[in-house]
């Protein structure tokens, strides 16, 4: 072997193939982890099996290992270097899977320790973690029969969440309605036995809210908070996020700092851990959801949008430097004078026969961000940089479910004030037309030639609103009419809060406000006001 | 020639979000391009809307601006900048078609931007079917019977010309989009009507699909002073009809004759010198199994998804020297950074065999369409590397993350025999299990080959890594008994004493042996012995049985690489 045994090694565990939950935020990860070690004085060797990354690129790492992710294939690697741990903080699920078999052969896992990763990620533990700190969740709780499944519904009260108690990027999870749809899903979506019990949780329809924690076992450091655009119930990696929080009370950020805290004091993190809340508007309270002991997908966004290198302090907390010495503190990090908003991007058109409807299985392939002054501008980026480049007037189509009418009717008067001209299929187009808005029907499927599908396909289209409806029949059709939309290039959005956001966006361009155009660093570190100044030239 | 100095500033487009059809690839050509720009005293100013990358690091370049990848954008980035070139080969088909438009917008001109590398020109002639078609014609390279369709009208000759299937390509889509393969008029109609609504060009192209033809590329570099290398080839597992990005994929070639690949390299190197480019290229053929035919399919005239696996799979880094490439250097004045010692003139040698498997997002889609064609579906794709193409596979198996770590997965057992043959004929991310399932069923190889039109080569390789699993099987118990042997007391030695147990010794021990070598995992073999995974583990140790690790080096050994790049085998000689 070459020189290399007078320093110390150590090896990170990459994130293997690019898959829907698991994109390139974790190569990202793991070769700053790399280069922190490196910086450190370490030997920084990796192993992944992914021929598109920067992370297999040959001198990215000290050496590197391009061989399978599996326990025997990474222990085979650790026989031969000998290193003095193994990272598994940035190789998403992939590598933190691989903490509890490392350990147990009697490999040093850096950072968090095995026993912590368990805490976090054992829905039962966590729960009793959360119990004994005093900090809220949603009513719930596992189950192993359908019996005690619909007790516990019964007692929470539907809608309920339900999934698997051990979760991959929000896999077969539901919000469910009924005992009916509780029957059919504990029948036909999961495998139910002891060992893996399904959960049961209230589903909350509020705000999320993420974070990103970063602990040396006596400080957290938070770099920002993360507001998500759509409620509760859309998977957080589909859903529009906007730093920092646009509509949070100083006191629910500060709750929200406070339990972050507790938390990861509590499960003694050693470097990043991921929180979600939900916010329960009614009693202005944010209860957690979840929590990953391990570099989340908002990493690369937030390190960018904050200025801090949080893989890198991570990495410095795992080599056993405090968060003091590396020139940081406790606490929520001062916002930055900039607007991100960071959207998904989904790849429908290559995939026949998938629904493009938004709920709490993740679709998403990537992401993309835009950057402005403020809140509005970096939708607006960020809605056209995801794809969903809707001009400021044009005509667009509404089939509200009727549960949604009263809160639509604000966001589509919106457009037609715009100067979108509004067809609706003919509930929804009666409603609007009741309150003032000329909406033209258009006959849905079934009613013939000429229907909506046609109009969408007809190019003359520029933006579907389409929500969903528990309704069976109605939603057969509207996956056909979703479709269409995504075939013919039409964007479709099936949230309100996604429409409200996209019209917040539009009014900005429509106004003809100059958009900023700043490098990254300029965004972080310009005077108090970027407005006016030669950004906008 | 040295690097041309009036080049100070250069513009570099990043390729966006992650889609199907452009995922991590360009992030790591980007950050090779930045380094090698940087390296030439080039400053280096970088937009992309993806702020997961790694070149969207302010580490990576001199300036960078997240901001969406659009003309109004990209415009003001260049007016502010000024930068004196734009380098669009680099961040995949948005990149190039980012910079089209630019160019076609007159603010290249505007702004007195220079577009560096392959000229827009050559592009433009590798993109546009007719245009390409035309060329090839003029040098004598064959291309399939197609025709160009920009209305819908068109179609009626191709429709009646009696030639079926016929395959519909749009002409700049990424990945392929809005493609099918049509067995008749209707079909044609549909796919063709899809595909015009969703070309950048309003422009498809119908031509004759090649049922059964192998599918081989080869990854060239050409600069400006006309010195032209293959860096590699590759050959897709499954024959064409099966778009690129969805293939399994194994490099170098394995099926091919010494005379077929001089004749396709030749073919290849011919073809980037008409057209011209400065830098990387990939050159898709097709070749007739029962001759000599081929066919140049496409050429893609642009670092891509094919050149960072070609680049992993030699250790050449393509997009590295396409950059230098486009500063002025020649492939003879830039280095190698694997040896440091050769230069990026010398074609790779490769003693090892690199095997690509895709990775769909049907575990998250479980009531998608599953079959794969000319429409790529795949979110990813992970590559192994060993002695064979059987342990590479196996490798490259383990690594999908989708449950399995050998020949069977959960469903294809459950199969009828009418199912599997199916499930063998049309092409689906499960083709390989049910493969191997055939074979278990007793299927021929000359049955699964008449049905997957796969070469008889790869199905014998997958024949016999099914013969050694049922031989573990049938020994599974021995397996288990071997290791309750030798782990109970550590102090027996490993060599037996009775005669017995001796010849049971040896027998497994090969057994084992071979396995690996095949590229079994413990967890299998575990599963076959009904023993835990690591009791696998500490008996091969005991017998000796560990993986030694090789280099890859670009040059098969020949010289000795300064960063090292090593992959496992359980061959003999650690390097």
């Amino acid at each position: 072997m070459r020189e290399g045994n007078v320093k110390k090694k150590i090896l990170v565990i990459g994130s293997g193939p690019i898959r829907i939950g698991q994109g390139i935020e974790f190569d990202y990860c793991s070769v700053h982890c790399v280069w922190a070690l490196r910086e450190a004085g370490y030997e920084a060797l990796i192993i992944n099996n992914n021929p598109e990354t920067v992370s297999t690129d040959f001198d990215t790492s000290d050496r590197l290992y391009f061989d399978p992710l599996t326990l025997e294939d990474v222990l085979n690697v650790i026989d031969r270097e000998q290193p003095e741990g193994v990272i598994v903080q940035f190789g998403g699920q992939t590598a933190i899977n691989l903490a509890r078999p490392l350990h147990e052969a009697g490999v040093r896992i850096i950072g968090s320790s095995n026993e912590s990763i368990d805490l976090a990620e054992d829905r039962d533990r966590f729960e009793k973690v959360l119990r004994e700190l005093g900090i809220p969740k949603p009513a719930g709780r596992g189950v192993v029969s359908m019996e005690a499944a619909e007790q516990v519904a019964e007692e929470i009260g539907y809608p309920v969440l339900v999934r698997p108690s051990y979760v991959l990027g929000g896999r077969a999870m539901e919000i469910v309605y009924s005992r009916e749809e509780l029957q059919r899903y504990m029948e036909y979506a999961v495998d139910v036995s002891p060992r893996a019990p399904i959960l049961i949780d209230k589903y909350i329809l509020g705000k999320e809210v993420e974070v990103d924690v970063i602990c040396d076992g006596r400080e957290c450091l938070l770099p920002g908070i993360m507001e998500h655009i759509e409620r509760a119930g859309v998977h957080s990696g589909d859903s529009m996020a906007v730093y920092p929080p646009q509509s949070l009370s100083p006191h629910l950020i500060e709750q929200i700092v406070h339990s972050a805290t507790r938390l990861a004091l509590r499960l003694e993190v050693r470097g990043l851990l991921n929180i979600q809340f939900v916010v329960d508007s009614q009693t202005d309270t944010a209860l957690v959801l979840e929590a990953n002991p391990r570099a989340s997908r908002t990493v690369p966004y937030l390190s960018k949008i904050t200025g801090v290198p949080m893989v890198k302090i991570a990495t410095h907390i795992m080599l056993g430097r405090t968060l003091q010495e590396q020139g940081y503190r406790g606490g929520l990090y001062p916002d930055s004078p900039s607007i991100a908003v960071k959207a998904p991007v989904f790849s429908f058109l290559k995939l026949h026969r998938v629904d493009i409807n938004l709920g709490p299985e993740m679709k998403s392939t990537g992401e993309i961000m835009g950057v402005d002054t403020d809140y509005p501008r970096a939708l607006y980026k960020a809605m056209v940089a995801s794809g969903i480049d809707v001009p400021t007037e044009g005509s667009l189509v509404a089939t509200i479910a009727d549960p949604d009418k009263p809160e639509a009717l604000p966001i589509i008067q919106g457009f037609a004030e715009l100067g979108f001209r509004v067809f609706a299929t003919e509930g929804t187009a009666r409603f609007l037309q009741e309150h003032g808005i000329p909406a033209q029907a258009v006959k849905k499927l079934h009613e013939g030639e000429d229907n909506i599908e046609h109009l969408i396909r007809s190019g003359q289209i520029s933006l579907l609103l389409n929500t969903l409806s528990t309704n069976k029949r109605i939603e057969r059709e509207a996956a056909r009419i979703r479709r269409a939309s995504v075939e013919a290039g039409v964007p479709c959005l099936t949230s309100l809060d996604t429409a409200r956001a996209l019209l917040l966006a539009l009014s900005a361009r429509a106004r003809g406000e100059p958009f900023a155009l700043a490098t990254v660093d300029e965004y972080l570190h310009a005077p108090g006001s970027l407005k006016g100044s030669a950004l906008h030239g | 020639m040295p690097r041309d100095t009036t080049i100070q500033k250069v513009l570099l487009i990043g390729s966006g979000p992650i889609v199907i059809g452009q995922a991590a690839e360009f992030d790591y050509a980007g950050a090779q391009a930045c380094r090698a720009l940087r390296e030439e005293g080039i400053s280096v100013v970088l937009i992309n809307s993806n702020p997961a990358t790694i070149m969207t690091d302010t580490e990576m370049a001199d300036r960078v601006y997240i901001e969406p990848l659009n003309v109004e954008f990209a415009e003001r980035v260049i007016a502010r900048e000024r930068p004196d070139g734009l380098l669009p080969t680099l961040g995949g088909q948005t990149g190039l078609n980012l910079a089209t438009q630019l160019s076609d917008a007159g603010i290249l001109e505007k702004y007195n931007v220079r577009l560096l590398g392959t000229p827009l020109s050559a592009i433009r002639q590798a993109e546009d079917r007719e245009a390409f078609r035309e060329l090839m014609r003029q040098i004598g390279e064959p291309v399939p019977e197609s025709w160009i369709v920009t209305e819908e009208w068109q179609l009626e000759e191709p429709a009646g010309a009696g030639i079926w299937p016929l395959i519909v390509r749009p002409a700049y889509t990424l990945g392929g989009t809005g493609g099918g393969v049509a067995h008749n008029p209707d079909e044609l109609y549909e796919i063709a009507r899809k595909g015009l609504a969703l070309s950048m060009r309003h422009q498809v192209m119908v031509e004759r699909y090649l049922v059964g033809w192998k599918e081989i590329e080869y990854e060239v570099m050409r600069d400006a002073n006309d010195t032209a290398i293959t860096v590699c080839n590759m050959e897709n597992l499954d024959p064409m009809g099966v778009h690129t990005g969805d293939s399994i994929v194994v490099a170098p070639s394995q099926t091919l004759s010494d005379k077929e690949y001089q004749m396709l390299r030749t073919a290849s190197l011919k073809i980037i010198r008409a057209l011209g480019i400065e830098g990387g290229c990939n050159v898709q053929l097709a070749l007739d199994p029962h001759s000599f035919a081929y066919y140049v399919i496409e050429v893609n005239p642009r670092v891509s998804r094919s050149s960072a696996l070609a680049s992993k799979a030699t250790g050449y880094p393509i997009a590295r020297v396409s950059a230098k490439i486009a500063t002025g250097l020649h492939l003879d004045e830039i280095e190698n950074a694997v040896t440091r010692k050769t230069l990026a003139c010398f074609e790779p040698a490769l003693d090892y065999c690199v095997v690509k498997i895709p990775r769909w997002p049907f575990d998250k889609f479980v009531l998608a369409d599953r079959r794969i064609s000319t429409q790529m579906k795949a979110t990813g794709e992970v590559m192994a590397i060993d002695r064979s193409f059987e342990a590479a596979l196996m490798k490259a198996i383990r690594s999908l993350e989708v449950g399995v770590y050998g020949l069977s997965n959960k469903t294809v057992p459950q199969m009828s025999d009418i199912q599997l043959e199916e499930a063998i004929r049309v092409p689906n991310d499960e083709r390989l299990w049910a493969i191997a399932e055939g074979f278990r069923r007793g299927m021929m190889l000359e049955e699964i080959h008449a049905l997957s039109n796969i070469d008889p080569w790869f199905l014998r390789k997958l024949q016999h890594l099914v013969s050694l699993e049922t031989r573990l099987k049938l020994n599974g118990k021995a397996i288990a008994r071997m290791a309750a042997r030798l782990l109970q007391d550590t102090r027996e030695s490993a060599t037996p004493a009775t005669e017995n147990t001796g010849t049971e010794h040896h027998l497994i021990a090969r057994l084992l042996r071979e396995a690996k070598q095949a590229g079994f995992s413990d967890r299998t073999i575990a599963e076959f012995a009904e023993v835990p995974e690591l009791q696998i583990r500490a008996l091969r140790k005991r017998l000796e049985i560990v993986p030694i690790y090789k280099m890859v080096d670009t040059c098969a050994a020949e010289f000795e690489a300064a960063t090292p790049y090593y992959y496992s085998c359980y061959d003999r000689e650690d390097e």
